[in-house]
Formats: C-alpha cells, sequence, structure tokens
C-alpha cells in the first residue's frame, strides 16, 4: 500500500525567528523564547527506535489493553512517542512505520508494508 | 563552601504502615535521627522533607511545617521539595546548600510517602503526575512502559538475555531478606522470576519495585558542629542535581540518562574521587533494567556490560563495587517521596560500619536517585569521616 497519500500528517511547530522545529504547540520557542510560533505539518513516517507492550494500563486505556507502544524516529526529524494500531505486524527496532490516525499527541502508526 | 557532615539518622521500615497517618511515619523518622545526632534540636535552623504525592493520595500538603511541628523545633523555614522519585535526594541537596552556604549550621532532611492505602487505579495516576502529560500521556505510555522501551534497545545493542537481567534481581531480593527495614526479600530462581506475570514486555513483575510507605531522615551539620554530636559523622563529598529531558521522545539515547551521566560526572569531580573509588552504591532500581542503565550512567560498570556484571556477582557485596546492598527499590521497597533520604540512610550506616549487610571495609559510597522519565536527578556521595 502506498503510504505517501493517505497517511495523516503530524501538527509540529516551527519558530518564525529562529527555525527551531519542536513537537507540539508550546508558549515560546525553547531556543530563542520568542512566541512567533507557526504551525508545520511533517509527514508521519519514520524508523522505530523502541517499542513495548503495556499489560497493565493507566485506568483510562484499560479497555484497550494489552496495546503496543512505539517511539519512532520521524524521517523529518523529530522523535515522537505513539501506538501500534492492533492490526498492525509486530513491530522491530529499525522497522519502518507510518501513521494511520493522529489525535492531538495520540498518535497511531502502522508498519508499513514489506515490498 | 563550608564541609558538611552526617550526625544522624533515622528510618521506618519500608512496606505496609496501614492506618498510621503520612506526617507521623515523617515524625518517626525523624525522632530517631535528631536522638541519633544527640544535638540540641535548638540548633536545627532549617527543614527539608521530600515528598511527592501527598497532595493527591492524602489530601495534604505543608508537611514539612507539620513534621517541624510535631518535633516541637524551633520557628525555622520549613520546605517540602518535589521532583517525583528524586523527591529526597533533592531535598538532602537543599539542605546541604543552606549549611555549606552559611545560612544555617544544622538542618534535618526528612522523605516521606505512605501509598499503600490507595487502589491500583489512586495510584497509577498519582504516579503518572511524573510524566509530561501533554506529550506522552496520551499514548498510553506508563513509567514500567519507559523502562521496557530500554530494556529493548540495551537487547538489541547488547545481546542482553533475561538471564542476566535477573540476576539484578535475585541479588537485590537476596539483599532485602537481610536488610531489617526491607519490604520485600526473597530467594527467588530464574524459573520463578522468568514465570512471573508479564507487566510490560519484557518487563514481568519482580522485574518491578513494589508500591511501598515509609519515611527515613538525617541531621546534617556543618564540619566543625559533628563534634558535638552523639552519632558518628559521616562526610559529604559531593551533591549534585541535574535536569534531564522532560519527555520520553526528548531523549537522545533511551537506553541511557543523561541525567545521570551528567550528575555522576560533577559528583566525582567535586568529591575529587573517580567511579573506582566508589565501595558501594543505592542507586535507582524502580525496574531491574533500571539498575543495569544507571550502573553504566553512572560509569560503574563499562557501557553495555551492566548485565553481564550483575550475572557474573561483580555487584553483590563482596564483588568489585556493591550495588544496592539494602535490597534497593526493587526489594527494600518504593515510598517514592522517602527513597532518596532512605539511600542515604543505607550509605550512612555502611559508612559506620553497622549495616545488617555491611560491605566489609567500605569507605566511599554513592547514592543516585532519578525522577520523572529522567527529568531530574541527584548524585551523592559520602565518605567515612576520619
Amino acid at each position: 500500500m502506498g503510504t505517501d497519500d493517505r497517511s495523516p500528517s503530524l501538527q509540529m511547530v516551527r519558530c518564525a525567528q529562529c527555525g527551531r522545529v519542536d513537537t507540539a504547540m508550546r508558549p515560546v520557542c525553547a531556543g530563542c523564547l520568542s512566541s512567533d510560533l507557526q504551525p508545520v505539518s511533517v509527514p508521519a513516517r519514520g524508523v522505530v527506535a523502541s517499542y513495548t507492550t503495556i499489560r497493565r494500563a493507566p485506568t483510562q486505556f484499560r479497555d484497550r489493553q494489552p496495546y503496543d507502544i512505539v517511539v519512532v524516529d520521524l524521517d523529518a526529524g523529530p522523535r515522537v512517542t505513539g501506538r501500534l494500531s492492533a492490526d498492525s505486524a509486530p513491530a522491530s527496532i529499525g522497522a519502518r512505520v507510518h501513521a494511520v490516525h493522529v489525535d492531538h499527541a495520540d498518535t497511531v502508526f502502522t508498519l508499513d508494508e514489506q515490498p | 563552601m563550608r564541609e558538611v557532615a552526617i550526625v544522624g539518622i533515622g528510618s521506618t521500615p519500608f512496606g505496609r504502615h496501614a492506618g498510621t497517618p503520612i506526617e507521623q511515619l515523617g515524625v518517626r523518622a525523624a525522632a530517631e535521627a535528631l536522638l541519633d545526632a544527640g544535638i540540641d534540636r535548638a540548633r536545627i535552623g532549617a527543614v527539608y522533607l521530600g515528598n511527592f504525592i501527598s497532595g493527591p493520595l492524602n489530601g495534604k500538603e505543608v508537611l514539612a511545617g507539620i513534621v517541624a511541628d510535631q518535633l516541637g523545633l524551633p520557628n525555622v523555614p520549613c520546605t517540602k521539595v518535589e521532583g517525583a522519585c528524586a523527591s529526597g535526594g533533592i531535598a538532602f541537596r537543599h539542605a546541604w546548600m543552606a549549611i555549606a552556604s552559611g545560612q544555617c549550621d544544622a538542618a534535618l532532611v526528612v522523605g516521606v510517602e505512605t501509598m499503600t492505602h490507595a487502589n491500583t487505579a489512586q495510584t497509577t495516576a498519582a504516579l503518572n503526575c511524573a510524566m509530561d502529560n501533554e506529550h506522552d500521556g496520551p499514548s498510553g505510555l506508563t513509567f514500567p512502559g519507559l523502562f521496557g522501551l530500554a530494556w529493548r534497545i540495551h537487547a538489541e545493542r547488547h545481546g542482553t538475555t533475561r538471564a542476566q537481567v535477573s540476576a539484578v534481581v535475585r541479588k537485590n531480593k537476596r539483599n532485602g531478606l537481610l536488610n531489617p527495614l526491607a519490604q520485600m526479600g526473597a530467594d527467588l530462581s530464574d524459573d520463578q522470576i522468568a514465570a512471573s506475570a508479564s507487566i510490560c514486555d519484557p518487563l514481568q513483575l519482580y522485574d518491578c519495585c513494589p508500591t511501598s510507605d515509609g519515611a527515613a531522615a538525617l541531621v546534617l551539620v556543618a564540619k566543625p558542629l559533628a563534634r558535638e554530636a552523639t552519632g558518628i559523622p559521616v562526610d559529604v563529598l559531593a551533591t549534585v542535581q541535574t535536569r534531564g529531558a522532560s519527555r520520553i521522545a526528548g531523549h537522545p539515547d533511551l537506553c541511557s540518562f543523561d541525567a545521570t551521566v551528567s550528575a555522576a560526572q560533577r559528583a566525582y569531580a567535586m568529591a575529587g574521587v573517580t567511579a573506582a573509588d566508589i565501595d558501594l552504591v543505592e542507586l535507582n532500581d524502580c525496574f531491574s533494567i533500571a539498575e543495569i542503565i544507571d550502573s553504566e550512567d553512572l560509569g560503574l560498570a563499562p557501557r553495555g556490560q551492566g548485565a553481564i556484571w550483575a550475572a557474573e556477582g561483580r555487584t553483590a557485596v563482596g564483588g568489585q563495587v556493591a550495588i544496592n546492598p539494602s535490597g534497593g527499590l526493587l526489594a527494600k521497597g518504593h515510598p517514592v517521596g522517602a527513597t532518596g533520604v532512605g539511600q542515604l540512610y543505607e550509605v550512612v550506616r555502611q559508612l559506620r560500619g553497622t549495616h545488617a549487610n555491611q560491605v566489609k571495609g567500605a569507605e566511599i559510597g554513592m547514592t543516585h536517585n532519578l525522577g520523572g522519565t529522567g527529568v531530574a536527578c541527584t548524585v551523592s556521595i559520602l565518605r567515612r569521616s576520619v
């Protein structure tokens, strides 16, 4: 499956003063303290840095346990924490993933299909 | 800066203290420390109390003032400090700063937490306050999860096995059997550990520290005043506090905590010693894999060999460097805000030569206290007074 068109993008912020990109909206840039931060879309694709399976979840996530957490190094640079879709192939370090769902800081990834 | 010594120590057992109000646990440990020090209470010029979640779990704050009031201490500044699991270590460093800078000549440090009265959902929610809940919380990540991520990387890079990690669990649980203050000492087999419930792959039940109640306390004085004390003094050679990334994805390496690395480097420089001089260390083994990573970050074991060192017995009492002879968080327990002060209590006992699981001839000891997802860290180095 082609991931480029249908894969959602991640909303990040770029500082209009110093150009620093950060993963989430914040009052000021951590690089230069400017408050002139612009939203920027980043392709939600990257590589698994590590992963784990949560079998004892916090109360609000108990109905979905067990579930996999992945830390992803995005091709665009930043590292993000997300979940792995329940119907994804099993994760491994270095596997390529793309997002299938993005809601606030809850990003759900799935493994790219092997060619 | 003036030299500072620890002249009094006190601690409740770590474990369950059902029905005991949190401030009373703190008062018990503090009274023991004051009596051990044997100095006039009127000399105490400041109180620092480490606590993490007395608000959400007990509906109580201003604990430092409440404890000081019940101890009949003078009208001095009483401050509660918070840095998740590092709360106790931070309280200690603040007391050290107050004396070293000449603000006062003696100070009381208390660490206290009660957790076992709450149900699992309440405790989990309270503990998750130590996470950046705007960035890491929404994914459903937990603290065991953070260390599951780290374990996977350690295994990928260094070939770390279940049996090697189990060596840490077995050692700390055995050490706990010898410590009268420990909550969960045990003599475990590899099979028992490997058969325990999966919590967060690859972490299993015995890889995780228990939920605990407990308190510990210290009396610190300016070095010249140590002569007036009846408690055997131990010198504070260094105490350092650092900050690391506040969210998981902010860590450049998920298998190392830069707050620990920088705190250790600065502490060694401040104390004028090297890792090879450390006879024993009480470090933040909230999970088995954490001890392996911490021992590498502190420079005690070579990078990637923390698990091998544990499996070869080099970190046992009688080995190259004794790691967590108290049983650590895994076996002694982890009343979060008390843990850092409890670690210092253990090291002082070792350096006094009066520990139930004594490291023979111990002269220099270290504590390492890491909070949240590595956002706060303290490292302290103590030496037997000569």
